[in-house]
């Protein structure tokens, strides 16, 4: 028995009506699903899983002088579009466009360096616009080493490791809406950072999961990600 | 599925694409006439050949230029907006750049 609620939060993930037969962890000021299944997850998140991110900070920038900002907020800036660059702390950094950046909050610190960026970002002379993706975008990590075979069904872009190395980016369409995908293969567990339309997210999360059955993939917790 | 080639993503299925109407140079609206203002708006040249038109690369919102075949449908080149719009343009902010308005 869960003695977390999302319904307790006023922040809620638009999947949460997916999670109540998981248990949850806290998560700064809301929630994640911590584990789906009784036992550790460890072998389900290697072999094929889908992790609901949704509650985890992000934040877009753009304008001429977006690349300034970062920097002097002590981010790693991809040097061209379409890249992502990992941050020593766990958060990412992924380049959209010439002048467009998203922030990917880290597990770590559940967000809390993101979230503090979104809040103290002020309108200035400064060509920096703020681009709130909390509640336009939904966030799923693909994970496993079936993940590419996943999107295979899904996608038209090749995502296999030889063509879409680790850092890359692909702004596409899967199971007919658009993503942002973000190969996240740094650490040894190979993913997927997976954006989408926040209201479409119920059925993105559905059409992954029925893609991964042939995988014996199932959805999963961030527990073993936060160990 | 056909593909299109976009300048910021790389090749991409036609369907992630929105058409976007024919690159036409924009008259000055403080003193162009009602005719070429409406021409400029609502016309086409629907021109059977080469022609340069405005695409988006829908999930990414990025707007860019692709000369087409209008007859084979070919896709000949695509490329950033800033080749062509390459200085910044300061439009009118007053009350006579506003056509037509009257109090």
């Amino acid at each position: 028995m869960n003695s977390l609620t999302a319904e307790a939060f006023k922040e809620r993930s638009p999947l949460y009506a997916k999670h109540q037969d998981a248990s949850l962890v806290a998560l700064a000021d809301t929630v994640a699903v911590a584990r789906y299944s009784k036992a550790a997850e460890n072998m389900q998140l290697a072999r094929c899983a889908l992790v609901d991110l949704s509650n985890l900070p992000r934040v877009c920038f753009r304008g001429t002088d977006t690349a300034d900002f970062l920097h002097s907020k002590g981010y790693d800036l991809p040097e061209t579009p379409n890249r992502a660059n990992a941050q020593d702390d766990g958060s990412m950094v992924a380049r959209l466009s010439q002048t467009e950046y998203l922030v990917l909050g880290s597990l770590r610190d559940a967000g809390t360096r993101v979230a503090d960026l979104e809040a103290q970002w002020q309108l200035s002379e400064q060509a920096n616009y703020l681009l709130p993706r909390q509640d336009s975008h939904a966030w799923l990590l693909l994970t496993g080493e079936h993940c590419a075979a996943v999107m295979a069904k899904l996608c038209g872009v090749d995502l296999r490791n030889g063509n879409f190395t680790q850092g890359a980016v692909a702004q596409t369409s899967a199971a007919r809406i658009n993503v942002i995908v973000i190969n996240n293969h740094a650490t040894a567990l190979p993913s997927f950072h997976i954006l989408c339309d926040r209201a479409s997210a119920s059925y993105f999360w559905d059409a992954v999961l029925d893609a991964m059955l042939e995988f014996g993939g199932k959805p999963a917790g961030i527990a073993v990600l936060l160990d | 599925m056909k593909i299109m080639n976009c300048p910021l993503n790389g090749p991409r299925n036609i369907s992630e694409f929105t058409y976007g109407g024919e690159l036409k140079a924009m008259p000055d609206s403080a003193t162009c006439s009602d005719i070429e203002w409406a021409d400029y708006v609502f016309n086409s040249d629907n021109a059977a050949g080469v022609v340069t038109e405005w695409w988006m690369h829908t999930p990414s919102s990025y707007w860019f230029l692709a000369e087409r075949h209008t007859v084979t449908d070919q896709i000949i080149r695509t490329f950033d907006p800033k080749e062509v719009f390459n200085q910044r343009i300061d439009f009118h902010t007053n009350s006579t750049a506003l056509k037509g308005v009257t109090a």
